[in-house]
Order: C-alpha cells, then structure tokens, then sequence
C-alpha cells in the first residue's frame, strides 16, 4: 500500500524532499561557498527531472482528492524541465546572492503548488494547489533585495493575485452553493447552465484570467515582469503560466463541457483581444522585460485558440505549444538574463550591435526569437501550425462550426508580431552603436542551459513523435 | 414569524447596511469599525445555520485579529485630507456603471436560481460543529490540509527573508525603518 503512494505521488514527494534538504541546509552553517551550493542544487534538480522519467503510474489517492495519469507526468516534466532550465541560467544571478536555499525554497514551494493544482481533482484542492504556486512567488519577486522597483513588482503581484483569487473563490462557492458538489466529475453532470452558474463560471475565468494575464486582466503583467529578477520573470512567463493553462484545460474539458458553448464565446473574445491588444502594446516597448511580457500575453492568445477547439487535439496542441514554449522563451529570457546580471542593461537601445562583441549569445537570441514569431524551420512554427489546426477543427463538444474570423485574426496578429520580433533581431545585427555591450562571458551552466534550449527549438518541430505521443495521451 | 426569521432579517439588515457604512464612511477608522460589525452579523448568521465553531472563529480571526491589523496599518498610514488623492469625475461614473452593472447581473442571476441552500443542514445538521469539522479536516480533505502547511512554511520563509533586508550603502537612507533589527 505504501508502495501505491510513494507511486503515484513520486513527482510531489521527490519536490518535497528537496524542499527539506535546502531547509536543513540553511539551517546546518551560517556560511557555505555559493559555487558549489549552487552546483549541487542544480544536480539535485537534474535528478528531479530524470525521476520524472520512472516508473510513472496511474491511479487516484485520498479518496479521489488526487489523480495523476501519464499525460500529468508529462506535463509535470515540462515543468520540471522549466524550472531547471531556469536554474542553471540565474546561475550567474545567484552566485553572488545570500539567500540561495531559500530562493531554491520557494522556487519548488511554488512547483509544488503546481503539481498538487495539476493532480486535483477538486476544486478546494485546486485552489489550494494555486495559492501555493502564487504566494511564494510574490516573496521571490522582491528578490533583488535592495531594489524599490523589486518590492513594488512584489507589492503588485501580492495584491493582484489576491484580488484574483478572491474573485475565483466567489465564483467557486456560487458553484458550490448551485451543484452542491465540488468534485469535476460530479460538477460536469451537475452543471446545467443556469445564469448563477454562468456568472459564477464567468468570475472562475476572470481569476484564471489574471492568472495567464490574459487582456483585460493583463495590467499587472509588463510592471511586475521589469520589477522582478530576470529568472523570476522567467519562472513567471514560462512554468506558472504553463502549469495555469494546463489546469485551465484540463478544468474546462473535463468539469465545464456540459456548458461549452457558453465558453466557446467567451474564449473567442478573450483571445482576439489578448492578442491583438497585447501585439499593439509589445510594439512600442523599450525595456527587453517588458517587451518580453507583452509579447507573453500575446502567446497566450494564441493558446487560447488551441483551447476553442473543444477537441483532443486542442488540448494536445496546448501542451504541445507549451513545451515548445518552454524552449524558445527560456532561450530569450536567458540572453536577456545573462547580460542583465553581468552588465545590469535591460534596453532594446542597448542591444544594438550586441553582434559585434557576442556572436553565440546574439545567434541564440535570434532563434528564439525566431521561433516565438513562428518562423518555419524553428519549432515555434510547429507549435502555432498545431494550436491554429486545433482552433479550425469542428468541435467535439459542443459542435460549433469552424471559426474563420478567429482563424483570420490570428494569422494577421502573427503578422505584426513578426514586426516586432524582427525589430530586435535588426538592432542585434543591423543597427550602429556607440557604447555596444562588451563580451559576455557565460560560465558552464548557462551553456549548458542555452545548448539544452536551441536543441529544442530546433529539433523539436521535426520530431514529429513528439505531438503523436501527447495526443496518444490526451485520447 | 418565528424567531430564527426575525433574527435572520436582523442581521441581514445589521449586515447590509454596516456594509454600506464601510464604503460611506469619510473617515478609514470609522470604515474599519462597521466592518467589525459586518463580521459580527455574519457570525451571528453561522450561529443560525448551527455552524458554532465558524462563528467563534470568524470573530476571533476576522474581528479580532484581522481589524486590529487593519487599524494599525491605517494608524500608520497617517491619512488625512491633506495627501487624500484627487478624485476624477468621470472615473466615479465609470465607477458607479461597472458597479451597478454587476449588481444588476447580481441580481438577474440570483433572482431566479435553484440553490442547493439545505445542504448545509443535510444528515443531522450539525455539520458544523467543531468534531464534525475536525472529522471532515482529517478524513476527506486531509492532502488539502497538509498542503495548506507547506504553504505557510513557504509563506514564512518569504516573509523572513524579505524582513531581514540588510541595508546596502545606496538605499540606507530610504530603507532606515525595514533595516532595525
């Protein structure tokens, strides 16, 4: 029987005991060699991510309060991926930072959360999972201690995702109050569309909303992202809003399919807003971070179309896009990461002539860049072709029709991101620069972090098994 | 009228219009002190629904520890007419529209909807009572309630590191009261 547990909750016990080893380590000396603390953190996250690998099973625990499935061990693997990629790349940030275990605390307090959210099948348990991937995340964003504009990211994000929750939570118990139920599965034979439940319904997206930042719930997003540590921002724009999108999925297939076509709507407007808006904004952007942040909600824009399609393959493609994502974001945020920490310079301005002095870190750059805007032989192109191929399919569950507006504005939305992405590829390469940032030297984990990211970007989209075996799991 | 309803449409009205008065009110301390009184209606509310423990722990929680922390944060905040922010009148229409549309909804909504309003009192009623409450804590909802502990570690963690700020020679000056130990 212990066997059964330790199984099935592999993923959360191997985060967990993590955890306890950073406590007992900051707690054992008062001073330790930052270099090898951070070297034996990462091995440790390494072995987290192979484990993710093994002996996975499926089954429910605790009376139905927690499931996983294989599909939920590869997308805890995406995470797990995520965040040692972010690891290794705030190496440079962190070596020379006081609070290593507790930032590598809080980072995997946060993954936790995300697996617990993940594995629920409840919406208590689902929106306790949350609020342990939310709350620690506001203590890392004020991590560049002595910097106002970290604690005013923090203060942002504290306050924004309170407000969030609070409207989730109300939109929960309108749920509660009208089904009597908080179990998915009894939630989706209970739900019959009675206006109550649509509000409510409306107030749990809007929560979720705030959560992806989606526009119009979108307004924290660019201050907290520039406020924050590089690889805060990374962990922000990357694992918490995969992790968010793969529960929206999962929550809107499985407890909402009785009312379909109520969010077939809804996520039609969502998305054509976020990302025509979010384009507009990433468009006149000067700071790298925040140009990052606007063109992070114009992809969740996108996703948002893989998720109208109510079919298998919209949420394959979700995941699918979400993994790609984690490549060719991390890739950008770790350029824009390594030469914050050693140069302290976040401007599009300065990145002119970023050629002349760091070939490898501008080629890298331009890739994922590239695949962002979904340029075809990066796997950004795979990516988008799959979430705009899921979004024109005809529903399975509520039988709505093709969506050619949608499709439409996606493809012209794509468009002008290209403006925008191209624009930083032109002043890497084209533009002339007085003072050009001078060679950055990267250490060995970053490298490693980098060739781990352009392997993905580029191998990925021609690894055609890849998309086979998710939707061989979401079927 | 028995005397549940009568106490019912009391506390009801105790709550709704303290409630109001937090808004209404010109001055913060005042809005706290309504609140406290909004709390004290909804505890009286749990009583009536035989939920003894809610009751307790919403006024030892809420009313008392909450607003005490609430106060001093307004103490401190040292508010008065002089640093009160100028106020746009088209932001308060927009205001009032937005409010009074999702009223209107509110109510649309709720007017006609089908609760399950006796779930609470299903079996014996006496689902909130404290041994129940503990009952359904350890056995149903036990993986919420253990998570709930790491979140709180976490939550302390954060709280300590970022208390414990050591103050750099350039922003000495401004974060004097964060670097008092």
């Amino acid at each position: 029987m212990w066997n059964e547990y330790l199984q099935l909750m592999k993923a959360e016990l191997m985060v967990t005991i993590i955890l306890f080893i950073l406590l007992f380590l900051k707690l054992g000396k008062k001073e330790r060699e930052t270099v090898p603390l951070l070297h034996f953190i990462n091995i440790l996250l390494l072995l987290n991510f192979i484990s993710g690998f093994l002996y996975n099973a499926e089954g429910t625990l605790f009376g139905d309060m927690f499931h996983t499935s294989k599909l939920l061990s590869l997308e805890k693997n995406i995470l797990n991926l995520g965040t040692l990629i972010i690891s290794l790349q705030s190496f440079q940030w962190l070596k020379t930072h006081k609070h290593i275990p507790e930032f590598y605390m809080l980072l995997l307090a946060t993954l936790l959360g995300m697996f617990f959210m993940l594995s629920s099948n409840n919406l208590l348990m689902f929106y306790l999972g949350l609020e342990l991937s939310t709350i620690p995340l506001a203590a890392l964003a004020n991590f560049d201690l002595d910097k106002k504009i970290s604690s005013e990211a923090a203060m942002k994000l504290i306050i924004s995702s309170a407000f969030s929750s609070g409207l989730l939570l109300f939109g929960i118990s309108m749920l509660y109050g009208t089904t009597g139920t908080l179990n998915y599965h009894e939630l989706s034979q209970q739900l019959s569309g009675s206006p109550l439940q649509i509000l409510s319904f409306v107030m749990f997206v809007a929560g979720f909303g705030f959560k992806f930042s989606a526009i119009p719930f979108h307004l924290w997003t660019a201050d907290v992202y520039e406020g924050s540590p590089v690889a805060v921002t990374s962990y922000l724009s990357v694992v918490s809003k995969g992790a968010i999108l793969f529960v929206f999925v999962s929550v809107l297939y499985q407890a909402f399919q009785n009312i379909a076509g109520v969010w077939y709507n809804l996520l039609f407007i969502i998305s054509v807003i976020t990302m025509t808006i979010g384009n507009l904004f990433a468009l006149r952007q000067q700071n790298m971070k925040r140009f990052l942040a606007f063109s992070s909600i114009s992809q969740v824009g996108f996703i948002l179309i893989g998720i109208t399609g109510q079919s298998p393959e919209g949420s394959a493609s979700v995941i699918y896009f979400v993994l790609i994502y984690v490549f060719s974001n991390l890739g950008a945020f770790g350029v824009v990461s390594l030469v914050s920490a050693v140069t302290a310079r976040e401007n599009i301005d300065d990145y002119k002539s970023f050629y002349k002095n760091n070939r490898a870190l501008s080629w890298i750059l331009a890739i994922s860049l590239f695949s962002l805007a979904g340029i075809p032989p990066t796997a950004g192109f795979f990516g988008k072709f799959f979430l705009l191929l899921a979004g024109a399919g005809t529903s399975h569950i509520s039988g709505e029709q093709v969506n050619y507006l949608l499709i439409t504005v996606a493809a012209l939305n794509m468009v002008i991101s290209l403006y925008y992405y191209l624009r930083i590829i032109r002043a890497m390469f084209m533009d002339g620069n007085d003072h050009p940032i001078d060679k950055v030297k990267a250490s060995l984990l970053p490298n490693i972090s980098f060739i781990i990211c352009i392997g993905g970007v580029l191998l990925i989209g021609f690894a055609g098994g890849i998309y086979e075996y998710i939707y061989s799991l979401v079927k | 009228m028995s005397i549940t309803l009568i106490l019912f449409w009391f506390l009801s009205v105790l709550a709704l219009f303290s409630a109001a008065m937090v808004v209404a009110s010109k001055n913060p301390v005042y809005s706290v002190l309504w609140l406290i009184l909004v709390f004290f209606a909804i505890s009286g509310h749990y009583l009536l629904l035989n939920a003894q423990f809610l009751a307790i722990v919403n006024i030892i929680v809420y009313a008392g520890a909450i607003m005490v922390l609430f106060l001093f944060v307004i103490m401190l905040m040292n508010l008065n007419k002089s640093n009160e922010p100028k106020r746009n009148k088209w932001l308060n229409l927009a205001g009032v529209l937005a409010g009074g549309c999702l009223l209107l909804v509110l109510v649309a909504a709720l007017k006609n909807a089908e609760t399950k309003a006796t779930l609470a009192e299903t079996g014996t009623g006496n689902i909130g009572l404290i041994e129940n409450l503990g009952k359904a804590l350890f056995t149903d909802y036990v993986v919420p309630f253990e998570i709930s502990s790491v979140l709180f570690l976490s939550a302390m963690v954060g709280a300590v590191v970022l208390g414990k700020k050591e103050s750099s020679p350039d922003t000495a000056g401004q974060s004097g009261k964060s670097s008092e130990k």
